[in-house]
């Protein structure tokens, strides 16, 4: 509970409506993407500018109170769920894109931009920021700089950090500092940008982010590549890269992946592979063409079943659709899913599909893939229910050890693109070197000697 | 242990959601308010907090359930396919359920709405007093300030004769035509209080192409306010009164010229049943229904040199708006799209988002004015982007509230049933 002189003062901050704290308010913002993580805060407050972000963070600082910054609560980490309380410091109201500069192939925007909304935007200059976290229609820009997200064009076009330039943040003191600036190269001291970036909201609140785009492709192809064994379906993504050919997303869906989406939304999926991979190429038209055929002669070459080049957008799309839906179909079908974050390098991922079938048998649980095989990010689901204990512990086991193989014996890390908040946390110590732990732990002690940004989170 | 029987017969859909936050950018409440309470995913997981046993209707949680506008627009695009519709609807009877009605929407609904006679009886009493409501233009008056909870709004003046005192029992096809098929002719509440000569002309439309109508003069309200706003005891007893009003008449289909009349009685099926026999009954009933815009084309199959547009409509520009209740209820969007485009010498312009919901709401708009007038603004918008000199639909509700929201931003524009453009 905050004192009474806590809430009135938030209330000077941001204004009456700003600050909700019924119960019913309060419930709302106890949870973000993730099955069970929930805890509620003590008042949610909404800042509309960096100075309010300030204000609120100095009265936080005195008083203690634990601050946990929030946007569209679409992350699958339980970053957002205020885990000790406190306040849940909302962005969704600071939301302006305020410039895109089309000569500097750049964009300035606050933090509570919805990705889809800037994408909406960038458009119409024929310009596009190339992270694509599926959570698109909800997530927003601090957030997604937080969590240093991805997504499917990761293969291509890597993740969000390689396009944050710069970014003004406010830290636990109420400080406002601006890191990083406007130019694509900057070698000024310590590189604390990335500090920041896949800090998880833990060292401070980002009020402001300076954009690096790229023009939007002019056009696009979709493949859609059948295989008899995953693990060949595996084989074919690096197969493709070495051959000289990088699509901006190779996605992975096998047979149970593919069987739930032809239940829910029949397309023509073949049922009786044992997976496919999505390909999509952008770029020139001319290019695009000539790879789109390259990646079908590769694939075939390296034991695809059949590869079917999309004739038009509208099958391209469908296809998207599908991939998108089997998420859902995932969700859909159990009554909780571990959906694992694990990523390994590409020329391992082969060895690691094996590996979790050999998981999935011994611990006698379904474990179904659909993922960015383009990047190793494969998304391995296990799913079960915590009604039935003996099903649950083995499937808790099989998380286990599909952690334990990509981490240690296939030379992976324990998450792509999630990042590691409250889900993630007990394998955190698990996979990291106490040094890299206690180096965390100073760094947050310097920034935050409180303890007050989102804590409970990460390492703690 | 609470009986929390409404709310178990939703449980299910409210076990789809899984959180993922993508309503969010579909929700043109969320869209104003930004706030997690105004959007699908929050209001879901209060609800199951009340299944849980850990929340109580609350006047906030009261409020919370009451925001929204039932436009469907966060269904239509969910991953998991939430039918959040029906968890809202639930959550509403359940809460009606515990907490009564309240004085206004009881007497609204149980006294007025319920029955037609009071309801008419009622209609004329505001008819006859509508000279003192200040008149905006030609048939269109606003509300004077002192009906605070209503706001300074537009109203297309009640009709001096209602559509119930015009209609005969039986139209027989015209120029001696046989009757292709018999059809009965469910009026709504808007076309008989507010547009009758709409209705008149859709008879008429019916008739001239071989359709025998006939109109029964028992038939009710739809129901759609009452039942949506959670009272399904008496949306039961109006579902009840219509089904008789039509029973014996042995009419191929039920037509109707309002999106949400034809939703609302085909949906019947949906949010009403409490018992294996009116979920029998309410099946049947639906496969009667037919929005006039489905009817024409589907049914009917006028083809598309019969439709001739209006000679006061020559050489304008139109724009079509998807009623909530005919897009994303009843997947009609292709239907409208072929009358307009059928009609030579009209010219017919997409809009921007012509599915995004006005803002009415039914009594959303009634609650939530000032949100309503701010929904409305980003469909003005994609009517503006269009320049077209009127608007079309297929839904009384949201004309009347578009006429509102074209007069409130002094936009040129007229609004019209799409019927009303047919010769």
């Amino acid at each position: 509970m905050l004192k009474e002189s806590v809430i009135s003062e938030l209330q000077k901050i941001v204004g009456k409506d700003n600050v909700l704290t019924a119960p019913e308010a309060l419930k709302a913002y106890s949870y973000d993407g993730t099955t069970s993580w929930i805890h509620e805060p003590d008042a949610v407050v909404f800042p509309t500018t960096t100075d309010e972000v300030s204000r609120i963070m100095k009265l936080a600082n005195a008083e203690k109170i634990p601050v946990t910054p929030r946007g569209g609560g679409t992350n699958v980490s339980g970053g957002s769920v205020p885990w000790l309380g406190g306040i849940v410091m909302t962005m969704t109201k600071f939301n302006k894109i305020l410039r895109v500069d089309k000569e500097n192939l750049t964009a300035t925007v606050e933090p509570g931009v919805v990705l889809q909304d800037l994408t909406m935007r960038l458009a119409k200059d024929g310009l596009f920021f190339p992270p694509d976290p599926q959570s698109f229609l909800g997530a927003t820009m601090g957030g997604i700089i937080s969590e240093n997200a991805g997504g499917p064009a990761g293969v291509k076009y890597g993740v969000t950090k390689q396009y944050i330039l710069g970014i003004e943040v406010v830290l636990a003191n109420g400080d406002i500092i601006h890191l990083g600036g406007r130019t694509l190269k900057n070698v000024v001291g310590y590189d604390l940008l990335h500090i920041f970036i896949s800090g998880e909201g833990t060292l401070g609140v980002i009020t402001k982010a300076e954009l690096k785009l790229n023009p939007l492709p002019q056009a696009r192809k979709t493949l859609c590549v059948v295989y008899d064994d995953v693990a060949v379906a595996g084989e074919g993504v690096f197969r493709v890269l070495e051959n000289g050919v990088i699509p901006c997303k190779i996605e992975m869906i096998d047979n149970w992946v593919i069987n739930r989406i032809e239940e829910m939304m029949p397309i023509g999926l073949p049922k009786d592979a044992d997976a496919c991979l999505l390909f999509e190429v952008d770029g020139m038209p001319e290019v695009v063409e000539k790879e789109a055929e390259k990646i079908a002669e590769i694939t075939k070459k390296y034991g695809a079943k059949e590869a079917r080049i999309a004739p038009n957008q509208d099958e391209a799309n469908k296809y998207w659709l599908a991939r998108r839906a089997g998420f859902a179909a995932v969700f859909g079908k159990a009554k909780q899913v571990f959906a694992e974050d694990v990523t390994v390098p590409r020329g391992n991922i082969p060895a690691f599909i094996k590996k979790i079938r050999e998981i999935a048998k011994t611990f006698d649980v379904e474990i179904v893939v659909l993922g960015h095989a383009g990047d190793g990010n494969l998304h391995p689901a296990v799913l079960t229910d915590p009604a039935n204990k003996d099903h649950y512990e083995r499937a808790l086991k099989a998380v286990d050890a599909i952690i334990e193989s990509a981490a240690v014996e296939f030379g992976g890390v324990l998450s792509g693109e999630h990042g590691i908040g409250l889900e993630k946390k007990k394998f955190m110590r698990k996979v990291t070197e106490p040094a890299v732990i206690n180096m965390m732990k100073g760094i947050k002690a310097l920034i935050d000697p409180n303890n007050i940004m989102n804590p409970g989170k990460i390492w703690e | 242990m609470k009986d929390l029987k409404e709310l178990k017969k939703i449980e299910q859909f409210s076990d789809q959601c899984m959180k993922c936050g993508f309503c969010s950018f579909f929700c043109p409440v969320y869209q104003e308010e930004k706030m997690e309470t105004s959007v699908a995913r929050g209001k879901n997981f209060l609800i199951k907090e009340v299944l849980a046993g850990r929340q109580e209707f609350t006047p906030e949680m009261g409020d919370i359930i009451g925001k929204c506008l039932l436009c469907k627009r966060c269904a239509a695009n969910c991953p998991s396919k939430t039918q959040i519709d029906r968890v809202v609807v639930g959550a509403r009877a359940q809460m009606v359920k515990e907490k009564g009605l309240g004085a206004i929407k009881n007497f609204a609904f149980r006294k007025v709405m319920a029955n037609r006679k009071a309801f008419g009886k009622y209609a004329r009493l505001m008819q006859k007093f509508q000279w003192m409501m200040p008149t905006t233009e030609g048939k269109i008056k606003h509300l004077p300030d002192f009906v605070k909870g209503l706001g300074k709004r537009n109203f297309p003046a009640l009709s001096k004769t209602f559509l119930r005192d015009q209609v005969k029992p039986v139209y027989k096809p015209q120029n001696g035509q046989q009757a292709k098929m018999r059809v009965g002719f469910f009026m709504g509440c808007a076309m008989d209080f507010v547009y009758p000569e709409l209705g008149l002309k859709i008879i008429d439309f019916l008739t001239r192409h071989g359709v025998e109508v006939v109109v029964p003069e028992d038939q009710n309200c739809c129901g759609a306010a009452i039942y949506f706003s959670g009272d399904l005891e008496t949306g039961r007893m109006l579902a009840d009164l219509n089904i008789k009003a039509y029973k014996d008449l042995n009419v191929d289909y039920i037509v109707t010229g309002c999106g949400t009349c034809s939703s609302t009685l085909k949906d019947y099926q949906k949010y009403l049943p409490d018992n294996e026999d009116q979920l029998q009954r309410y099946t049947e009933f639906e496969k009667k229904i037919k929005d006039s815009t489905e009817f024409i084309i589907d049914i009917l199959k006028v083809p598309p040199e019969e439709f001739k547009l209006k000679k006061e409509f020559e050489g304008k520009t139109a724009t079509w708006h998807d009623p909530c209740h005919l897009i994303r209820y009843q997947n009609i969007k292709d239907q409208p799209r072929a009358i307009l485009k059928a009609l030579k010498g009209l010219k017919f312009v997409e809009m921007p988002n012509a599915d995004l919901c006005c803002g009415m709401g039914g009594s959303f708009s009634v609650y939530h004015y000032d949100l309503t007038k701010k929904i409305a603004l980003k469909k003005m918008d994609g009517i503006k982007a269009t320049g077209a000199d009127i608007v079309v639909t297929a839904c009384p509700g949201c004309m009347i509230n578009l006429l509102d929201n074209v007069l409130l931003n002094k936009m040129p524009q007229k609004v019209h049933h799409l019927l009303e453009l047919v010769e």
